[in-house]
């Protein structure tokens, strides 16, 4: 960028509301015509039509001005690229023509939006990258000219947004339009900077791009919008900055495969995101805030892969389900959405669902989650909807009406389990082998974790606390790592359609009273639990007819709200009984375990929110006499745990 | 090393020129002379078929070009103007563009045609 400084001279052409600049060391041989035309720098002025002076003023190359004020725009454009932008003005709506002319030689131009209007906009158009800068800027359209958008970017290329640093910048568009962003931008945008933007979307979108949309640094605030936050096609990909979006009528950001035609499930990732038309998201830094009110709203939603390195997440949704009368269906609301996988090796989540049938993530592919920190709270309940009649809290036997009708919350989901007369297919999955993850449920039927597919922890730290199942699978599930609180109030602690495979890990499983078992698998269709290794605290027995390869123990009744402790060689988990759960505690460790009751914790490593401890230090406390337990048929549910107990931490 | 060429990248990226001193916008007629005006806050305005520099007017249709300058380019040879340099021309025109004959001239400075060459002459 070159810039001409004060002290050289500048010849001012003014022609209307719009000023050229031209340095007087580029202005060259100005060349009049027949007494009508003066051309400078191949730019052509009608004489009778402008005023010239010539005085300091510095010229920045390939730079636009646009300078809003009341119901007035001034435009000022520098000499080297006079030639190459046309401006027309009415009032404040501005109309920027940018040349096809322009091209690597010439140039990428700046255009420098700042001041104020309540009925203002700038239309733009080309067909070369460009850079919208943001430098104090308060635009409000409120009677089209030439779009309704406050800011209407109609090129297809690479358009750079940045609200300048330390500014404030405020876009509002016309209500009356039929524009798809109070921001539009065509092509890719590229936002960055540490300015802030706040946009309110009358009409459709807060900001919609029609191509890949990053971020970099800037604030980005949607207080309103009668579609989604922000809205863009091909990828949207987050280093850093920061997104708070509410007041929307739909979801809070949503990425799209721009290009169904060429690409129906989109190209997949792509290196360097080179010509990517994924759908996907990645966000690997910033902060992204989401609070959607709309009946089932997602808070950040993908057609391809969502992939989470890094940043905090907060999304918190409130909406009840609803009937999708395109898709035949009921729809719920939910934190985290994505079409095909979800990744998240990093990054902190949190993700509030209040709304019936609400769910914190959810995807159709496989969750994989290698790392971080995630925190789900649902609280609605179970959503029906026929398409005529709507439960917000249906709390009927599910197992015999159309799974279309109704929407049940739910923590975390994964894969897609579809019916096929009487046959089912299973496609995608969970795979956990990091991070810490909290899943809480209250509602009637919210489970904690569910695969549509199989499930398999490997590591990481997983807490759930739920109304329905707290882990749940439709196929097999297989725990050989990681650390496990699954703790359900009215149904199974880990519950899989498949077979059951305990290999490794520590797994604190907490069934219901009654029917309910701590870690069932599906034996009426022939599966079963497979207890192989690690370490297992399970209150409430295991399924029936279970392969017990390592030995377990039980004993029949426990005192709840009492710390015990499970010692497995010089190995010692502390824990925590709850206030309820099923009747028989049984043990297993790859040594011979022994366990006592009412211990006074003194030390460990705390897990599972405060109900557990590892390498923990105890004392006090009663030994619990401890049976050969050879299955689930024995122990029985029902009845409940005794009375409280001594000690505790 | 990212920092550095990056660094070294705004610095080739983001120049600050301060270019000659063009002190005068020099005007150049159809006919070849030119007349240079001081551009210290000069404001250049058109009336009609006039365009008025400072203290210089000129018929827009006589313009062929103007560009800054560093120097004073009005036409020169008022040195070598003589009565008979005089008697030589074929044309005088003032700085209007309006031609005259040797009777009209006052005070003032004029264009002088010979078949040879052009003068600017002043007349005191």
């Amino acid at each position: 960028m070159l810039t001409i400084a004060a002290g050289a001279q500048t010849l001012k052409v003014t022609e209307g509301n719009v000023t050229y600049l031209f340095p007087a060391a580029q202005a060259g041989e100005m060349t009049f015509t027949d007494g009508i035309t003066l051309t400078i720098m191949n730019k052509a002025f009608t004489l009778s039509n402008v005023s010239m002076t010539i005085d300091n003023t510095a010229v920045t190359d390939n730079s636009v001005a646009v300078v809003y004020s009341g119901t007035t725009a001034t435009v000022t454009i520098a000499g080297n690229v006079a030639q190459f932008v046309d401006a027309d003005i009415n009032g404040a709506h501005v109309n920027l023509t940018q040349s096809s002319l322009v091209d690597d030689v010439v140039g990428e131009i700046t255009y420098n939006l700042s001041g104020s209007s309540t009925d203002g906009e700038l239309y733009m158009s080309g067909s070369y990258k460009a850079t919208i800068e943001l430098n104090g800027l308060t635009l409000t359209n409120t009677t089209p000219v030439y779009s309704g958008a406050a800011i209407h970017i109609q090129n297809g290329k690479r358009i750079k947004v940045k609200p300048i640093t330390g500014t404030t910048n405020t876009l509002t568009d016309a209500a009356n339009g039929s524009q798809k962003g109070s921001l539009y931008i065509k092509g890719h945008a590229e936002f960055a900077q540490k300015g802030t933007l706040n946009v309110v979307g009358n009409v459709k979108h807060g900001i919609k791009t029609g191509e890949y949309f990053t971020i970099k640094n800037a604030t980005i605030n949607i207080t309103s919008a009668v579609g989604d936050g922000i809205n863009c096609g091909q990828y949207f990909l987050m280093e850093s900055g920061t997104i708070n979006i509410s007041g929307t009528q739909d979801d809070g950001i949503q990425c799209d495969i721009d290009d169904t035609d060429t690409y129906p499930t989109g190209t997949g990732e792509t290196t360097d995101h080179e010509d990517e038309d994924s759908g996907n998201i990645y966000i690997s830094g910033g902060t992204i805030t989401v609070n959607c009110s709309a009946t089932a709203a997602k808070g950040i939603k993908c057609e391809g892969d969502m992939n989470i390195t890094g940043g905090t997440i907060n999304a918190s949704t409130t909406g009840n389900g609803t009937w999708d009368s395109d898709d035949l269906e009921t729809k719920a609301a939910c934190g985290l959405s994505a079409d095909g996988n979800m990744n998240i090796s990093g990054g902190t989540l949190v993700l509030t669902a209040t709304g019936s049938g609400g769910k914190g993530m959810k995807c159709d592919g496989v969750l994989t989650i290698s790392d971080g920190d995630i925190t789900v709270k649902t609280s609605g309940g179970l959503y029906y909807n026929n398409g005529t009649t709507e439960n917000t809290n249906y709390t009927g036997d599910t197992d015999h009406i159309d799974s279309d009708y109704y929407s049940s919350p739910k923590g975390i989901k994964a894969g897609v389990k579809t019916e096929s007369g009487n046959r089912y297919t299973y496609s995608g999955g969970i795979v956990i082998s990091g991070g810490t993850i909290s899943v809480t449920t209250t509602g009637y039927n919210g489970e904690g974790i569910e695969s549509k597919n199989t499930l398999d922890i490997i590591g990481g730290q997983i807490i759930v606390n739920s109304y329905d199942d707290a882990i749940n699978a439709a196929q097999d599930l297989t725990i050989s790592g990681g650390q496990i609180y699954a703790r359900a109030t009215n149904n199974d602690g880990i519950d899989a359609n498949g077979n059951v495979y305990i290999k490794g890990g520590l797994v604190y499983a907490i069934g219901a009273s009654g029917a309910e078992v701590a870690i069932d698998a599906n034996s009426e269709d022939q599966k079963k639990l497979y207890v192989q290794g690690g370490t297992l605290v399970a209150i409430g027995r295991l399924e029936s007819g279970a392969s017990l390869t390592q030995s377990c123990y039980s004993t029949n009744s426990w005192s709840k709200n009492t710390w015990y402790a499970l010692t497995v060689g010089s190995d010692v988990f502390a824990f925590q009984t709850p206030s309820s759960g099923g009747s028989t505690m049984v043990v297993s460790g790859a040594l011979q375990p022994s366990l006592k009751s009412g211990v006074t914790v003194s030390s460990g490593s705390s897990i599972f929110d405060g109900v557990g401890y590892t390498g923990a230090t105890v004392t006090g406390g009663t030994t619990v006499s401890l049976s050969s337990y050879s299955g689930g048929n024995q122990g029985g549910g029902g009845g409940g745990p005794d009375g409280g107990g001594p000690g505790g931490h | 090393m990212k920092k550095i060429l990056l660094l070294l990248t705004l610095m080739v990226g983001t120049l600050t020129a301060q270019a000659d001193n063009y002190t005068y916008l020099t005007f150049e007629t159809t006919d070849g002379a030119k007349a240079s005006v001081a551009v210290e806050n000069l404001t250049l305005t058109i009336s009609g078929t006039t365009l008025t520099a400072g203290s210089q007017q000129f018929t827009l249709s006589n313009l062929s070009k103007m560009y800054f300058s560093t120097a004073d380019e009005t036409t020169t040879g008022i040195e070598e103007v003589t009565a008979a340099t005089l008697d030589e021309a074929t044309d005088i025109y003032d700085l209007q563009g309006h031609k005259i004959s040797k009777e009209q001239m006052r005070k003032g400075v004029y264009i002088v045609k010979t078949k040879n060459r052009t003068y600017k002459m002043v007349v005191r």
